[in-house]
């Protein structure tokens, strides 16, 4: 054994449990799933903190006790924060997205809006606080986690609900001109604005307005969001949510964010604030350095077989923190906003396919060639997918699930470009056998870090230490002049 | 065009008669007659709006005995008429509005000089807006009004309220005051623009 093999194997550990497949109209019975990939010979995991040592430390994981730290912490930020103006007899809506739940497990975001109810109750006497909760596309998923973490046993009966876009719309009058919320989110006196720093969408918001963006997303009626995604091109979208937060409507009410401060290895702990824009310089520079590097090195993978196994759909499932979409998409630098105009993956670019099959635009880049195949073994419908399995040849475990998809207004297609196997093992056995390759990146929310096959992982550990001076030398001074700041701002800017 | 596979089925059983289903569906193929509600299945596109929104969960979707597939044969037009409503809309005939099923701004333009003026007969017709449901209103809405046809939004539905800011009508102000702050609203015009001037042909 080299010396080098020997450093790999004190950092390759035995798998992290994934998240486990969750009850829900989206998905498959959990008792469907009977195999995880990360359970299968050969699979091992990396903690990002190994890899990249630098990474600050988390609150969560971070053994038993770890959640009631969490809510601890927040109150403690959220006691900093002036509600001087809520008074007793006033109404406050708190304001939540589906995509916190999906973090970590999903606990940590309800400690979040568990914590900032009870301070705002502490803080000025005022009872009547709500639960707004937005969603993507599936108009049901909060309502399923309103009752999964008890937010309202937390919140009282009545108080919490479950928003979608094509609710009853109210006009926002903007620097640009009408656009639409959905009505029963501003129904209060105040707003909360309860998110978190995690980058998920990439490809959508480009790193740009990061912590604004649910006001032209799942806040939003209908009209609001096409014109995100179809009105204003790749790298001016997120301008809709500036546009609706900046209105004079909103300013009115709005009272302060509470943000769940996460990385892609897990909650750093809580920022909480009067003024939005700071949270959002905070959640824009600091994400670039701290996912920056996953979304990197994840781009360094010449070729892999991805796994999709955990409870979100299909371009949401995570692995280290990133999610497929964005994977579907590391081929390029995805915060490049010039030198990637159009990402692989982003809705504007799946509009310029044309008829036959090939881009509108010689320049458009393929979906990341170095996923050979994709191992659907469980993950949820609820988002139009079949660009993803037109595009990668992909293998859906269980005939079950290929039946949801088929009953699936979104999705109609997914399966016309799929093949079935009947188990885990058997899938990925057809892939090892297809593409040649032993290289693994399983997307199942392994917190802390990310399960993968032994190879991949020599790959990773030996790629990381020039992908952090890569991106801290080269790539990170060229993200924030794009986006109009030096680096210096970062030492301005401190992790809450 | 879509494969229309799947249903909306009451329960009148369950149905209070709220009508939040009637406001929803995009097509207007569910009504409420005497505190029930009632879909009418030839009309159905099977989005699900209904069975999402539906505060009692009394419709449920379930599969077509008869599948079928709606849309529009763009080959039946001139070629030169749709090319001229898309590139009015700031469109490429062959671009995607509908991510859901895959509607392309041609079979849409194709839909309107067919004589569909609303949004609604547009959905029913070709399928578009009948998946998600939300992300293709606004280009429906550039393409009813390219084509010069007044948009009147129904004030009992919740179906769609009114066109907004595309990037040909961002006021000059706006871009200057944030074009620093990362949004690159000039380039990605030019950038659509050049989408839509592609003869997909070539
Ligand atoms: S939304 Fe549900 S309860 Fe209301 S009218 Fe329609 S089916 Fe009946
Ligand atoms: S088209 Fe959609 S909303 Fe209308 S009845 Fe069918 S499933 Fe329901």
């Amino acid at each position: 054994m080299t010396s080098q093999m020997m450093i790999n194997q004190g950092i390759k550990h035995s798998p992290i449990l994934p998240i486990g497949p969750k009850p829900s109209q989206y998905g498959i019975d959990p008792a469907l799933v009977k195999k995880r990939v990360a359970e299968l010979p050969g699979m091992c995991s990396l903690q990002l903190s190994e890899l990249f040592p630098e990474l600050p430390p988390v609150l969560f994981p971070g053994g038993s006790g770890a959640l009631e730290r969490l809510y601890e912490v927040a109150m403690e930020e959220l006691r900093k924060v002036d509600m001087s103006f809520i008074q007793p007899n006033h109404s406050v809506n708190l304001l939540a997205s589906h995509h916190g739940f999906t973090l970590l497990g999903g606990q940590p975001y309800a400690i979040l809006l568990k914590a900032t109810r009870e301070a705002i109750l502490e803080k000025t006497g005022c009872k009547n606080i709500r639960l707004r909760a937005g969603v993507g596309m599936r108009f049901r998923e909060t309502e399923e986690y309103i009752k999964r973490y008890g937010l309202e046993e937390c919140f009282g009966q009545g108080k919490t609900k479950g928003v979608a876009p094509i609710d009853e719309g109210i006009a926002i009058e903007t620097e640009v001109g009408t656009l639409y919320g959905i009505k029963s989110v501003y129904d209060a006196d105040w707003i909360v604005h309860c998110h978190h720093t995690d980058v998920r969408e990439v490809h959508f918001h480009r790193q740009v307005d990061k912590a604004v963006k649910p006001f032209g997303m799942s806040y939003a009626r209908i009209e609001t969001r096409s014109t995100y995604h179809q009105n204003l091109g790749p790298r001016a979208a997120n301008f809709t949510a500036r546009a609706i937060f900046e209105s004079e409507f909103v300013q009115n009410k709005f009272a302060f964010a509470s943000f769940l401060n996460v990385g892609p290895h897990g909650v750093i702990g809580v920022d909480a604030d009067n003024d939005l824009y700071a949270v959002n310089d905070r959640a824009t520079f600091i994400g670039c350095q701290l996912y920056g590097k996953v979304m990197t090195l994840f781009g360094k993978i010449g070729e892999c077989i991805a796994v999709l196994d955990f409870p979100c759909p299909v371009p949401y499932v995570f692995s280290a923190g990133v999610i497929y979409a964005n994977f579907a998409g590391a081929n390029q630098d995805l915060y490049d906003m010039e030198g990637t105009p159009l990402p692989p993956y982003t809705w504007y670019t799946e509009a310029f396919y044309k008829k036959d099959g090939t881009p509108l635009l010689g320049e458009i880049p393929p979906l990341n060639p170095a996923i050979k195949m994709c191992v659907h073994n469980y993950a949820w419908t609820g988002y139009p997918s079949a660009f993803f399995s037109d595009h990668i040849p992909t293998v859906v475990v269980g005939q079950e699930q290929s039946d949801l998809f088929d009953m699936e207004p979104m999705n109609i297609e997914y399966m016309s470009h799929s093949v079935v196997a009947k188990t885990t093992e058997s899938a990925m056995d057809f892939a090892y056998k297809v593409t040649g390759t032993d290289k693994v990146i399983i997307f199942d929310g392994a917190m802390g870090g990310l399960n993968c096959s032994q190879s991949l992982a020599d790959l990773l550990i030996a790629k990381a230490p020039e992908v952090s001076e890569e991106v801290e030398k080269v790539l990170m001074p060229k993200w924030f002049r794009q986006r109009g700041v030096d680096m210096s701002i970062l030492e301005t800017l401190s992790h809450r | 065009m879509k494969r229309v596979t799947i249903l909306a089925k009451v329960d009148p059983n369950i149905c209070t008669g709220c009508k939040i289903c009637e406001k929803v569906c995009p097509v207007y193929a569910v009504k409420v007659s005497d505190r029930k509600s009632q879909v009418s299945e030839p009309d159905c596109r099977g989005c699900a709006n209904c069975a999402d929104r539906c505060p009692v969960h009394a419709i449920t979707m379930v599969k077509r005995a008869e599948p079928f597939t709606v849309g529009v044969d763009v080959s039946r037009f001139d070629p030169g008429e749709i090319k001229e409503l898309c590139a009015k809309a700031h469109f490429n005939p062959e671009q995607v509005l509908c991510y859901c099923v895959s509607v392309r701004a041609e079979e849409v333009a194709a839909a309107i000089l067919e004589g569909c003026d609303t949004p609604d007969k547009i959905s029913s017709r070709t399928g578009i807006r009948t998946g998600c449901s939300i992300e293709c209103i606004q280009p429906i809405l550039r393409l009813l009004a390219a084509a010069g046809i007044p948009l009147k939004p129904d004030l009992n539905g919740w179906q769609w309220y009114g066109q907004t800011v595309t990037a040909w009508t961002l006021p000059q102000e706006v871009k200057n005051k944030y074009g620093s702050r990362g949004f690159y609203f000039e380039e990605d015009k030019a950038l659509l623009e050049q989408i839509a001037a592609i003869d997909p042909a070539q």
